[in-house]
């Protein structure tokens, strides 16, 4: 007697062979080139946004009367962008023509020598923006005024003392914890690649031993 | 992928991405690219799994769009004079299962439309009205009206070989 459709499929697979899974050969080249190209993309966009973002806080400060914070910011901004842009000429000269463990450990490599050159420099720009911000009011017309006003800020030899030290507190505060600020900074908008990356490594390591 | 994810996540599963890529290829060396992509969406896209539905159903959904997708790409670059549909003689030996009934009919599914091959595929595997239609993304009260048809249409194809 002929078989129905659904019996033909039912009894097609209880055969030993229907359901042999292929090899994934090229999975790691894939997911690794995904990973990094991922990277490369995001590390892109993030350099362009910070220029871009710096020209237009230039052009605003101008604009609402603090210019100061306007040029400070946007020679710190320039300065991380130059940085880091010579940090990327690194990551082109990782070899695409060795394999997948091989690149995806260089790749890393760059990566945590990236990390901990901008962590560095974190402990500088943090409490260098923070600085252009106060220096960028304390120059502006509004508190100019308030300073020859009568509730007049507190100075010695020309410097105002109690707010100075706030300042000097801050800053020092964000020099200390800069590098672990710019790593949770950094882990929000990569976290998710360095885990899938992390997560590759200690696979291949793992078939390696 | 870490070789946890593959074992917990994926190879419960392999029969569903093996049955839905095998529909949409014509050669082994077809269905293995379409069987890694597959492995690597359902990887890439593991994030955005939200658990309204159930993990087999999400394989289903993925595995379908991204043979769709890759039918669809695989159609652009190859000229319309080469159809999609080889005749049997071109499949190649070893892509045929040790099942000729099996062979019939997949060889039958894949004369079906790319849409035509999802519903069929997941009725095949036991799936309700409803899961299919999730699965597709359609009305579920249409769906036993199309199944009919396919089945015709299977019938029709496989020259009154099956009852």
């Amino acid at each position: 007697m002929e078989k129905s459709i659904e019996a033909i499929w039912k009894d097609g697979f209880l055969e030993s062979d229907a359901l042999v899974a292929p090899k994934l050969n090229n999975l790691y080249d894939q997911k690794s080139k995904h990973i990094i190209d991922k990277f490369k993309r995001m590390f892109k966009i993030n350099l362009i946004a910070i220029s871009i973002g710096s020209v237009i806080i230039l052009a605003a400060s101008f604009l609402v009367g603090i210019p100061v914070m306007g040029v400070l910011l946007f020679l710190i901004a320039n300065a991380i962008v130059i940085v880091n842009r010579r940090l990327q000429k690194g990551l082109l000269k990782i070899k695409l023509n060795v394999n997948s463990y091989q690149y995806i450990k260089a790749f890393d490599g760059w990566l945590q020598k990236q990390l901990t050159i901008n962590s560095k420099m974190a402990r500088i720009y943090y409490p260098l923006i923070f600085l252009s911000l106060v220096l960028g009011f304390w120059f502006s017309n509004d508190i100019q005024d308030i300073i020859r006003g009568p509730n007049q800020i507190l100075m010695v030899y020309g410097i105002p003392i109690f707010w100075g030290l706030g300042v000097l507190i801050i800053s020092g505060v964000l020099s200390y914890f800069g590098g672990v600020i710019y790593k949770w900074d950094v882990n929000i908008m990569y976290g998710n690649v360095f885990k899938k990356l992390s997560e590759i490594l200690n696979d291949m390591e793992e078939l390696r031993a | 992928m870490s070789s946890d994810f593959y074992t917990s996540f994926i190879v419960p599963y392999t029969s569903i991405i093996i049955k839905i890529c095998r529909a949409y290829t014509n050669t082994q060396e077809d269905f293995e690219d379409y069987y890694q992509e597959v492995c690597l969406q359902i990887w890439k896209s593991n994030d955005k799994f939200r658990q309204e539905s159930e993990w087999s159903t999400w394989i289903y959904q993925i595995s379908l769009n991204v043979c769709l997708t890759l039918l669809k790409k695989r159609k652009n670059n190859v000229q319309h004079f080469v159809s999609d549909y080889l005749p049997d003689e071109l499949t190649e030996d070893s892509y045929a299962f040790a099942d000729e009934s099996l062979n019939q009919l997949y060889d039958a599914i894949r004369q079906l439309s790319e849409v035509d091959r999802a519903v069929i595929l997941l009725y095949l595997d036991e799936k309700s009205h409803k899961e299919i239609a999730e699965i597709i993304g359609t009305n579920a009260n249409n769906i036993g009206v199309r199944v009919k048809r396919i089945k015709q249409r299977l019938k029709k194809l496989l020259d009154g070989k099956v009852n």
